[in-house]
């Protein structure tokens, strides 16, 4: 993959290309009977300039892929965004993006049809990924013009759907890797938060073949009951 | 400002991985770009507590693990009670299963996750991959398999020391005999007084030494006897007319197997240990080396080298298996019984010649060839005849009238060996063979032709023509002979490219599955041939790189002791593969000793169903030994 996006980054330097097709990009998977175990899924994470859909823009992606149990490396995506126009000056202490990383990133254009075209339309996982979806749909959609829904299933979701007694202390992603004991080598760095969140997601699938949870679609039915599990608990 | 763009950087995560990777060995000595390589083809995987991350089961093992964090414990089963036993435990920045994986074979011990455990993992190409690029990785791969070897030989030492009751072993330095201070005399001392001194200390020799304490001779009861039978002289002859002269000189570091075979090879039952000027220091008999091992070695060469009948010859064959019988039994190491057979061979050889020579000289100097495994001084209990003569033509006389006169010569001493145990060749290759009776001149020329216009049909004669020795006659036309084959061989890289390709051509018994090949033999039972399957491969690839290196040497324990000291292999490796190559021998030998009790005719072929695990697992190491040997070779010559 990293080969891939060296080849892609050099035609884009030649010129010769305006990068993936638009007409062709991949159609978003809906989670049916593909099996946890083996099918590929996406774990993403976004660097923002802030913390509002409605203002703030995505300048870091960062994402690895999940296939057969295993964070497979040579199939990640790790990308700065060109906006040199972007405000950072809120969030650079967070994510540690300046101006001038900001001016040497990509293409968002170019950056989101091949994110796109990685993503081959697997389900995307994040953890709370309302907000990464939010962010991702609006520049796909301000970008690319592009629509289509792909399917999302929220980590922060999953862990306490099967470590119900996990003594975490909170529920954020510190919280999560601390209860699993991770190192998390570049906190805020999209891709590294991408990994974490992928090691978490590497936990919940272990647990979920013991749960008898076998392909997205248990899954999927799996959160529903919990959802309204968690729903009964608040109402009652 | 020249900053490095991102986008040629290196993702965060293969950085991070790479950053783990070099707080641990042997990671931290490797080069980046190979830690770039690694990180970029890893896989993280999870195991929850009690999850099995290998087992047995799987097969053979495809990937490469680091533990990133929690633990990893193996598991082994005890047969009887069925109840688990923890026999290691791998924790983080450590590595599994080297043994397993470098063998291509199933793990035997089931891993287990010790908590909630990370691992990092390649597959086995990326794996394969660097092992050949990465000096430090390979190291440590290697290390870490052959520390297992060096366990296996552990046991066997201690299994060897216990059965022999004592630490005296044949590796012993004389030094740590009880060297008595030997009693001396100058020789001018009449045999009258030097008599008299031995009784008076109750010794069997005394020492002839010069002003400096440099033995000039030594006398010894044994003289006295022949002296006074044979009326050599009388009781006040000075000592030193009538002593043996330059007696047999070892210095303290040497060890008593040394010492033991000069005693064999020259029927001395003592020896003077000497200090680096040549000093006399002390005196080793016979006695004091075999006391304990009660192994008559010396005593059986003797007989050997004086019996005066064919009939006699025959018989002590049997006190020959005897022996090796009590050396194996006393743990004695396989490259030296092997060494004691060789020897006593070619004292039966050395006798049955000059038997012949004193019935029926052919009047002819000639030097006695052996060639092949006597050549290359490996033979066991079952052996073939592999001889040739190179002669010189008197002046005056062809060749082939020369001929004339040894070939019949050599047809009787064939024959003999023959009754001695030494099965005659199917081959011919035989010294009354015509073709293998000639001049040095001859002999040249046959080589010529072997190299030069070799064939693959001389090649199948490469393991036998190209390990050859003297061991009877004068050995100088030998040594000229060979310094003219070994240059040419070195100078003919398409000679060496050849005899690799034909080294290779025989693989160590192992499937790919690490499991052991079998020789077809009418669905008999499982059969390895470790001589042809076990050895040969070792002696082979071995012999390519001794020819091409010009390392004179026949016998493959002393060409991988020279390869190694001219730096042609690692020392690591030679020692590696020589262990390999004894081990296998061992096990050999061994079996041999258990057929000739049951009385069964010898074969060199085993089931490993037979052997205890141990054995089995020394002998499938061993053979993984040979494939890297020769890998060497396919490397070297671009196979």
């Amino acid at each position: 993959m990293l080969e891939q996006i060296k080849d892609w980054i050099e035609r884009l330097r030649a010129g010769t290309t305006g990068g993936p097709d638009r007409e062709h990009l991949p159609t978003p998977k809906t989670a049916g009977d593909q099996r946890l175990s083996e099918c590929r899924l996406i774990v993403l994470d976004l660097e923002t300039t802030g913390l509002n859909a409605a203002k703030d823009e995505v300048i870091a992606i960062g994402a690895v892929a999940i296939r057969k149990n295993a964070i497979v490396m040579d199939d990640q995506f790790d990308l700065i965004l060109r906006r040199p126009e972007l405000d950072i000056s809120e969030t650079v202490l967070i994510h540690g993006i300046g101006p001038e990383a900001l001016t040497r990133g990509h293409e968002t254009e170019d950056a989101l049809l091949h994110l796109l075209e990685w993503m081959n339309g697997d389900p995307i996982l994040a953890y709370h990924s309302a907000f990464d979806q939010k962010f991702l749909e609006k520049a796909l959609k301000q970008t690319l013009g592009y629509t289509q829904p792909h399917t999302w299933i929220d980590v922060a979701e999953m862990l306490p759907a099967f470590f119900p007694d996990a003594q975490t202390g909170g529920h954020g992603l510190d919280n999560w890797a601390d209860f699993f004991g991770l190192e998390v080598s570049a906190r805020h760095h999209a891709a590294a938060d991408a990994m974490a969140t992928a090691e978490l997601t590497l936990a919940v699938i272990n647990k979920a073949k013991k749960n008898d949870v076998i392909t997205l679609k248990d899954l999927n039915g799996k959160l529903k009951y919990y959802r309204q599990l968690k729903n009964m608990h608040r109402h009652s | 400002m020249t900053a490095v763009p991102q986008d040629s950087e290196r993702p965060q995560n293969t950085r991070a991985i790479m950053t783990f990777l070099r707080e641990h060995s042997p990671f931290s000595n490797m080069d980046d770009s190979h830690l770039a390589h690694f990180a970029e083809h890893a896989s993280l995987r999870f195991f929850a507590d009690g999850d099995v991350v290998l087992s047995p089961e799987d097969g053979p093992v495809r990937r490469f693990y680091i533990v990133k964090q929690g633990r990893i414990r193996g598991e082994r089963s005890r047969d009887k009670d069925g109840e688990t036993q923890t026999t290691f435990e791998i924790s983080q920045g450590e590595c599994f299963p080297l043994a397993a994986l470098i063998g291509e074979r199933p793990t035997r011990t089931l891993h287990r996750a010790s908590g909630d455990t990370f691992c990092l993992s390649i597959e086995h190409d990326t794996f394969v991959k660097l092992f050949s690029q990465s000096d430090p990785f390979r190291d440590f791969c290697l290390r870490g398999v052959s520390s297992l070897l060096d366990q296996v030989n552990q046991r066997i030492q201690t299994g060897a020391m216990a059965s022999m009751g004592s630490s005296n072993s044949l590796d012993t330095p004389l030094e740590r005999y009880a060297i008595r201070n030997p009693i001396v005399c100058s020789p001018d001392l009449p045999v009258r007084k030097a008599v008299a001194r031995m009784h008076e200390n109750n010794v069997g020799s005394i020492v002839i030494t010069d002003d400096g304490r440099h033995p000039t001779g030594i006398f010894t009861l044994r003289d006295l006897r022949t002296m006074v039978a044979e009326e050599k002289g009388p009781l006040d002859t000075p000592i030193g007319q009538v002593m043996t002269r330059n007696p047999c000189c070892l210095t303290a570091q040497a060890d008593a197997f040394e010492a033991a075979m000069l005693m064999a090879e020259h029927h001395f039952a003592h020896i003077c240990v000497v200090d680096d000027e040549k000093r006399l220091i002390g005196m080793v008999s016979e006695r004091d080396l075999f006391s304990l091992q009660r192994v008559d070695l010396v005593n059986l060469a003797r007989t050997i080298g004086t019996a005066s009948h064919l009939r006699t010859l025959v018989s002590l064959r049997t006190d020959v298996s005897r022996l090796v019988d009590s050396m194996l039994a006393h743990g004695a190491d396989s490259g030296q019984v092997v060494k004691i057979i060789t020897t006593l061979n070619d004292v039966t050889v050395r006798r049955v010649l000059e038997l012949n020579i004193k019935k029926n000289d052919p009047g002819i100097p000639f030097t006695w060839l052996t060639f092949g495994s006597e050549g290359r001084q490996e033979q066991t209990l079952l052996t073939d005849q592999d001889n040739g003569i190179l002669f010189e033509t008197p002046e005056g006389m062809t060749e082939d009238q020369v001929r004339e006169k040894l070939l019949p010569f050599a047809e009787t001493v064939n024959k003999e060996l023959a009754e001695c145990g030494f099965t005659l060749c199917k081959g011919n290759i035989m010294a009354s063979n015509p073709k293998l009776c000639l001049s040095g001149r001859e002999w040249d020329e046959w080589f010529i032709r072997f190299i030069d216009a070799s064939t693959p049909q001389n090649l199948v004669y490469s393991s036998i023509f190209l390990d050859m020795r003297s061991v009877f006659g004068p050995r100088e036309p030998l040594e000229e002979l060979l310094d003219k084959v070994l240059s040419r061989i070195r100078k003919n890289a398409l000679f060496q490219k050849m005899l690799a390709g034909n080294a290779i051509q025989r693989k160590p018994p192992l499937t790919m599955f690490r499991n052991f090949r079998y020789v077809e033999d009418d669905g008999k039972k499982h059969n390895l041939d470790l001589k042809r399957q076990g050895l040969a491969p070792f002696v082979e690839a071995v012999r390519v790189f001794a020819l091409a290196n010009g390392v004179g040497e026949a016998n493959t324990l002393e060409r991988m002791r020279k390869l190694a000291e001219k730096g042609v292999f690692d020392p690591k490796d030679a020692n590696a593969w020589q262990e390999a190559y004894s081990l296998i021998q061992a096990i050999r030998m061994r079996a041999h000793q258990e057929m000739l009790e049951r009385d069964e005719p010898l074969s060199n072929y085993i089931d490993p169903d037979d052997l205890n695990p141990l054995d089995r697992r020394i002998l499938r190491e061993s053979f993984r030994q040979a494939q890297r040997l020769q890998q060497k070779l396919e490397v070297t010559y671009q196979l």
